[in-house]
């Protein structure tokens, strides 16, 4: 519990812990295993429609809509994040 | 029957001309890709679409007879590339798009090899395929870019329309249909427009035989929702095809939209009438297991007359969930119906009779058409379609009593023409006008057939079929390639997931670690290019992968060996 006076603790953005937990849903490991620089398919094993369930959810979650040529340039978990920091913002 | 099924069209461009006079008010709809919105057309407007694509066609120097590939999502830019090429003459090829998120590198690799076998001049695709393909370092991918005609070039193409008479003859080709082939390059199997036509009626007598015709001869049923791909024949033939011969709305979703989100396909099936849909096992299996309880709540699955389930080994244990799950919200059990069919049939060879829902049985006596004879109850597929006959075969084509478990061999009109510009393939595939499946069933006393398993060495994956091969060469070349090392690929039975692949790599490192480190790395592989996600990927001796004297490797029996636990892998 907050009292005033004493600083609150920093928290990770809420934009990308939520990010990072729905690509933790999706490929089922836990948020704190996901590297930045995971590849999606390659080192995820989020294949197509697994990636489309995500990208609905990120959708859903963020109040975005993701343009199907934007969809196809994320390849990372940090692709993702940024994108969705940009988009949320 | 329905009065207009008396006399058939002599061609698919027929069945549209039909479509449009007789049931103007109907047509297709096709959803956006997240499912929100549909954009629908009428059959007159299908129709004339199609002719003004075949102008367009014509006008961009394709010739009747020549193959044009189409290379994009289910949406009316498919519909308007594939359905001009035909009603043009010429022959569409439709060839599965990259979808989702990241776009595995396979579908262009593919692609350049079909293009290349099939001397394909013109391609149907997005303005994406072609900057990605422009931009590749491999010459002969970079060579796709500018073989390709974007939607928005082939509508400013457009110069009036094609008239209706369309291709002269029934035993004209209609177009081609992929398939996995045994050199790597997938196979062009041919269509008739006979076997087509027939084909398509013949599916939708089968499946509305039990209905009861409306008032004034209309059609027993409103429509058709689909999810299955339009480059896969349960899509094209059994959806498409079937909706036009039967004169019948079409409510088409993407796969990939109904595979993140299946409760859509789930609650158009409510909304548009008395329907029918087919889907493979894996697609009920994915309803069961996505759809939450409040999700369910809110479906009525009342007017879903037929659930056709083929194109993999239909599951008791799958429908057994999926009529739990679903009774509650009007899903009837005797709904689902099994059936089966191969692209080098068209698409159907059985369908299973109305109102019995899924029965199992055993093969009643001890077959020796096979290897793989499983004594496991398997599903009734049903009674083939019309003019359609099954032959059980020993392997030297001999006839097996019935019962017996052998190879299912087809004749029929839907039974395909030949695989283009592969004579051996063909010669392989079709004894006369018989057609050897390379599936392993029995027939019984009524006629009905089971299938147990198959001969050819084939993976089938979420419907989708994949030949071994494609798999290991990706391992091969991960692990140095060069016919030093090899690599082997097969399915298991992953339960409700359906068949799984698995690859065996033989190496001579023999510490763990190095072992963990190149499985990894082909797995990476497999799933960055092919898009597929092996469920094991293991690392042997060299030496243990089983082959024969001449040194072929037999799957089989490295399938079996898996199974049994007897490979001993270094690392998994």
């Amino acid at each position: 519990m907050l009292s005033s006076g004493t600083e609150p603790v920093p928290e990770p953005a809420p934009t990308e812990r939520l990010a990072r937990q729905l690509i933790a849903d999706t490929c089922g490991r836990p948020p704190a295993d996901l590297q930045p620089e995971h590849e999606l398919l390659g080192d995820l094993a989020i294949d197509s429609p697994k990636a489309l369930r995500l990208l609905m959810d990120l959708e859903d979650q963020f109040g975005i809509e993701v343009a199907d040529e934007d969809a196809a340039s994320l390849r990372t978990v940090a692709d993702v994040v940024a994108f969705v920091q940009e988009q949320a913002s | 029957m329905t009065a207009h099924r008396r006399r058939d069209p002599a061609t698919v461009v027929g069945l549209l001309e039909r479509a449009a006079r007789d049931v103007p008010e109907r047509g297709i709809a096709v959803l956006c890709s997240r499912g929100r919105g549909a954009e629908r057309l009428t059959w007159p407007q299908v129709a004339e679409r199609a002719r003004r694509a075949a102008a367009a066609w014509a006008a961009r120097g394709v010739a009747p007879g020549e193959p044009v590939a189409v290379v994009l999502p289910t949406s009316w830019d498919f519909l308007d590339a594939w359905l001009g090429a035909m009603v043009l003459g010429a022959l569409p090829v439709a060839s599965a798009p990259s979808a989702g998120l990241v776009p595995a590198e396979a579908p262009l690799r593919k692609l350049a090899g079909v293009v290349e076998h099939l001397g394909i001049r013109h391609i149907a695709a997005g303005g994406a395929l072609r900057d990605a393909a422009a931009a590749h370092q491999d010459p002969a991918l970079a060579a796709l870019a500018a073989r390709v005609t974007t939607p928005e070039a082939l509508a400013a193409s457009a110069v009036g329309a094609v008239g209706a008479e369309g291709p002269a003859s029934p035993d004209d080709l209609a177009f081609l249909q992929l398939t996995s082939g045994s050199t790597g390059c997938p196979r062009a199997v041919e269509i008739r427009h006979r076997g087509a036509v027939h084909n398509a009626v013949a599916i939708d007598e089968a499946i509305t035989a039990a209905d009861a015709a409306s008032p004034g001869g209309a059609h027993p049923l409103d429509g058709i929702v689909s999810w299955l791909p339009l480059h896969h024949d349960m899509g094209l033939v059994g959806c498409l095809l079937v909706a036009a011969a039967a004169g019948l709305d079409l409510w088409l979703l993407r796969p990939s939209t109904f595979l993140a989100r299946p409760r859509l396909w789930l609650e158009h099936l409510g909304r548009h009438g008395e329907v029918f849909a087919h889907a493979p096992n894996f697609g009920y299996q994915l309803c069961v297991e996505r759809l939450t309880p409040d999700e369910r709540a809110r479906l009525d699955l009342s007017p879903w007359r037929w659930a056709m389930t083929g194109a993999e080994m239909v599951r008791e244990a799958t429908a057994r969930a999926f009529v739990e799950a679903f009774a509650p919200h009007g899903f009837r059990a005797e709904a689902l119906r099994p059936c089966y069919g191969l692209a080098e049939a068209t698409l159907a060879v059985t369908v299973d009779r109305a109102g019995r829902g899924l029965r199992l049985a055993s093969p009643p006596c001890c077959g020796s058409g096979g290897a793989e004879d499983e004594t496991s109850a398997v599903a009734c597929l049903g009674p083939p379609v019309r003019d359609t006959r099954l032959r059980i075969t020993a392997p030297d084509g001999r006839d097996l009593e019935a019962g017996a478990v052998g190879e299912v061999r087809v004749t029929g009109p839907g039974v395909f023409a030949g695989y283009r510009d592969d004579e051996a393939a063909t010669a392989e595939a079709l004894d006369g006008d018989e057609l050897r499946t390379g599936d392993l069933g029995f027939v019984d006393a009524r006629g009905e057939l089971h299938l147990t398993g198959r001969i050819k060495e084939l993976l089938i994956l979420r419907g989708q079929n994949v030949m071994p091969h494609e798999l290991e060469w990706v391992a091969e070349r991960v692990m140095g390639g060069g016919g030093a090392c090899r690599a082997g690929a097969f399915a298991i039975d992953a339960g409700a997931e359906g068949e799984q692949a698995v690859l065996a790599l033989e190496s001579r490192c023999v510490e763990p670690e190095t072992a963990a480190a190149l499985a990894a790395d082909v797995r990476r592989c497999v799933q960055r290019e092919l898009g597929i996600v092996p469920a094991d990927v293991i690392v042997v001796r060299r030496g243990l992968l089983p082959r024969t004297t001449s040194g072929k490797l037999q799957r089989r029996a490295l399938r079996d060996l898996y199974l049994r636990r007897a490979l001993r892998p270094l690392s998994s």
